[in-house]
């Protein structure tokens, strides 16, 4: 009897790792060998040569990552990344939190908000990307028209994409209005499931309504925060479309991202070995931050 | 049994294929061939219908001959060849800018001309011209048209501030001058009028441009021997000449040549640098732009005598096998000649022939468009071919948004633009 249900335990294994090998051979072909595919071309002199002759790169002793260390471009598009990646996701959610919030409430009117709302959502990047150049334009954008109106003339020239110290934040405009959709819906899909009796009896034990957000709310919505913002992390680390779109780096190399950087190494500079080099740190960095982003919500997870 | 003859029957079909796959060589002259060219330009709508033309005539003139276009973006169309390279699919011919030579040699698609075009047709090409396009002294692709950067400038905007629009300005002293009364301006909007273009976008091209203004004061970017020398006087003056069109409010920062185009077209830039073939952008945008639009030198600046960079958008061809080269030999002579290119360059595109048999063509010595910058046609300098020109020139692009929007000074932003273009070209 014992021996049977070891065969036919067995045998379920067996069944179930035949049902995961198609998903097993999608991330090993497109996702795990690619990545490590490119970890060896960053120790190589890998160029475009090397792609049409089909002939391998050459080891060159960690000359991509010398490369690198010989100005200042990547410790610049790394600060860049970093400080987008946080200014977004901070504005973001709290953004967010706050349409869930008033969309959750009763007001009239919310099922059709959360309908259009999810518009700039399904644009597509690079799309939202140039209607936000036009509106950013520096000689006739409405960003510009109306910084003239409320500074009753004052500032005339006001160009948020031309000046290095607010093009990273006109990137950030874009993003956020592209993003804050799904943050939102994400939100209120698990305020929805807040259970209103615990909440209720807070507020007959006299919690006000900050108390009960704080102390109830955001509780139960921490499972939905953590995914929705390990997502954001996660797409801002590694957004390219908009600044390529919008400022492709510029100016003065304000808005140059470790993405963006990547790309003019690989593709412009055609060094595929760089950029190669460039996106091996930029995954490490992405991995670091994930886990130290895990591993702070596990900690407040036990509290 | 069945099972085995099945088996077998797969690998036999199988088989076939594969060999089908491989080369041939030297087919009888009637075998159909098809020719695989990759053109960003059919994407475009002005060029479209051009495009679309030769496909048509070149056909019905070779009927043996398929042409199948390969299209993407224009700043996509390289890397979309260099992938289907990469997947053993090697297009026969790229229509591009000159700037990609050196890097399509470098990767080894690109052929020598030489080894695909006859003797007599390439002996048509200005020499100088053609010199453009060597790489170690073997020239690499062959111009459809060639231009250097050409100051276009608004006459109706030049009246309007009192200036003769017979007589442009021709050193950057004299451009100064007539930009204090043309920045005065503005359009019937009540729009600002910006006095003096010159791209410093984060493009390559921007690059391009802003090299052929360092030619314009007499100084230089790379030796022959394609070293950085900006240790020059030329080239300090070039970008303290941008410094001081920025103060000034004179130049449209951060400007594509496409965003200079539009304001050009619209009546908001008086004058800016382009190259010929940019006036097509501007009558795309408005038709009436040949009412006020005229062409002169480049500026002379500093000790420089107002040379500028030789542009060109060219053929690029690569060798997939004598079938091949034979029939990419019929289409590019077919499309480099008078009949094909007449009325593209006055329609379409105003630019100077590259071949010396049709320097007399009709659309060429009596386009308007063009009379005033004709003289410059004999003052352009070769740039020397490095394979990282592109990241040069984004570098070049750096520099001046480094001295214009990042207010930082010129001489310690060269310094800093020398150590990053000496790394970014020596790897």
């Amino acid at each position: 009897m014992k021996t049977k249900q070891l065969s036919r335990h067995r045998s379920d294994t067996y069944f179930s790792l035949f049902l995961d090998l198609p998903a097993i051979l999608l991330t090993v072909s497109f996702i795990i060998v690619p990545i490590v595919d490119s970890v060896i071309k960053s120790f190589q002199t890998f160029g475009l040569k090397n792609i049409i002759s089909k002939k391998p790169g050459i080891w060159n002793n960690f000359a991509n990552y010398l490369y690198l260390l010989k100005t200042d471009e990547f410790g610049n598009a790394t600060m860049h990344t970093f400080s987008f990646v946080l200014w977004i996701v901070v504005v973001q959610f709290v953004l967010a939190m706050l349409l869930a919030l008033i969309l959750n409430s009763n007001i009239k009117g919310a099922r059709f908000m959360r309908s259009i709302m999810m518009t700039p959502w399904v644009v597509p990047t690079v799309i939202s990307a140039l209607i936000w150049m036009w509106l950013f334009q520096p000689q006739y954008g409405l960003l510009k028209y109306l910084v003239s109106v409320v500074t009753g003339g004052r500032v005339s020239e006001f160009a948020i994409l031309n000046n290095p110290a607010t093009a990273l934040a006109g990137v950030g405009i874009a993003a956020l209005w592209k993003q804050i959709p799904l943050m939102t819906l994400l939100l209120l899909a698990g305020l929805q499931n807040v259970p209103h009796d615990i909440s209720e009896a807070a507020m007959i034990d006299g919690a006000g309504k900050v108390r009960r957000f704080f102390s109830i709310i955001l509780p139960y919505l921490s499972p939905v925060i953590k995914v929705s913002l390990s997502m954001a992390i996660i797409e801002n680390f590694k957004q390219f479309p908009l600044f390529w779109t919008m400022t492709g780096g510029g100016p003065n190399n304000a808005t140059t991202t470790l993405a963006v950087l990547s790309y003019r190494e690989a593709f412009v500079g055609m060094n595929l070995g760089a950029g190669a080099a460039i996106t091996t740190l930029w995954m490490g960095m992405m991995i670091v931050v994930i886990f130290l982003y895990n591993k702070a919500f596990r900690i407040q997870d036990m509290q | 049994m069945r099972k085995i003859v099945a088996l077998l029957m797969i690998l036999v079909v199988m088989g076939s294929f594969l060999f089908a796959a491989g080369k041939t060589e030297a087919p009888a002259a009637d075998t159909p061939v098809t020719i695989k060219v990759a053109n960003y330009a059919i994407l475009e709508s002005g060029y479209e219908p051009f495009w679309k033309g030769v496909k048509t005539g070149f056909e019905a003139k070779y009927p043996n001959i398929t042409i199948e276009w390969v299209t993407a973006p224009y700043g996509e169309i390289v890397n979309q060849v260099v992938n289907m390279a990469g997947g053993g699919n090697i297009v026969d011919v790229l229509f591009g800018e000159i700037d990609w030579v050196p890097g399509l040699v470098d990767a080894g698609l690109a052929a020598p001309v030489k080894d695909i075009l006859p003797a007599a047709f390439l002996n048509d090409f200005y020499p100088d011209v053609l010199k453009s396009f060597e790489v170690g002294g073997t020239p690499y692709g062959v111009p459809l048209y060639v231009s250097p950067y050409v100051l276009y400038y608004n006459m109706d905007l030049f009246k309007q501030a009192g200036l003769d629009p017979q007589k442009p300005p021709k050193t950057y002293d004299e451009m100064l001058a007539y930009a204090a009364k043309l920045s005065l301006l503005k359009d019937a909007n009540g729009n600002k009028v910006y006095a003096f273009g010159q791209t410093t976008a984060s493009v390559p091209v921007s690059g391009a441009s802003l090299n052929a203004m360092v030619f314009n004061f007499g100084g230089q970017v790379l030796d022959a021997q394609g070293k950085l020398a900006v240790d020059n006087q030329g080239f300090k003056d070039a970008f303290a000449m941008l410094q001081l069109l920025d103060s000034k409010g004179y130049n449209p920062q951060n400007a594509k040549l496409k965003d200079l185009r539009n304001l050009f077209a619209l009546g908001q830039l008086a004058m800016y640098y382009d190259q010929s073939w940019g006036f097509n952008g501007i009558k795309s945008i408005n038709p009436n732009a040949k009412d006020f639009t005229a062409s002169a030198e480049p500026l002379k600046g500093g000790a420089g005598t107002g040379e500028s960079l030789l542009q060109a958008h060219c053929f690029i061809l690569m060798d997939n096998g004598k079938t091949q080269t034979a029939a990419v030999s019929k289409f590019v002579e077919y499309v480099i000649s008078e009949e094909v290119l007449s009325s593209y360059l006055r329609d379409l595109t105003p630019a100077y022939p590259a071949k010396k048999s049709m320097a007399a063509m009709e659309s060429v010595a009596n386009n308007g468009i063009l009379k005033g910058a004709s003289p410059a046609a004999g003052r352009v300098r070769v740039q020397t071919f490095i394979p990282k020109i592109s990241a040069l020139n984004l570098e070049l692009a750096s520099l001046a948004q480094a001295v214009t929007v990042g207010k930082q000074d010129v001489a310690s932003s060269i310094e800093k633009f020398k150590t990053t273009a000496t790394v970014k070209i020596s790897q």
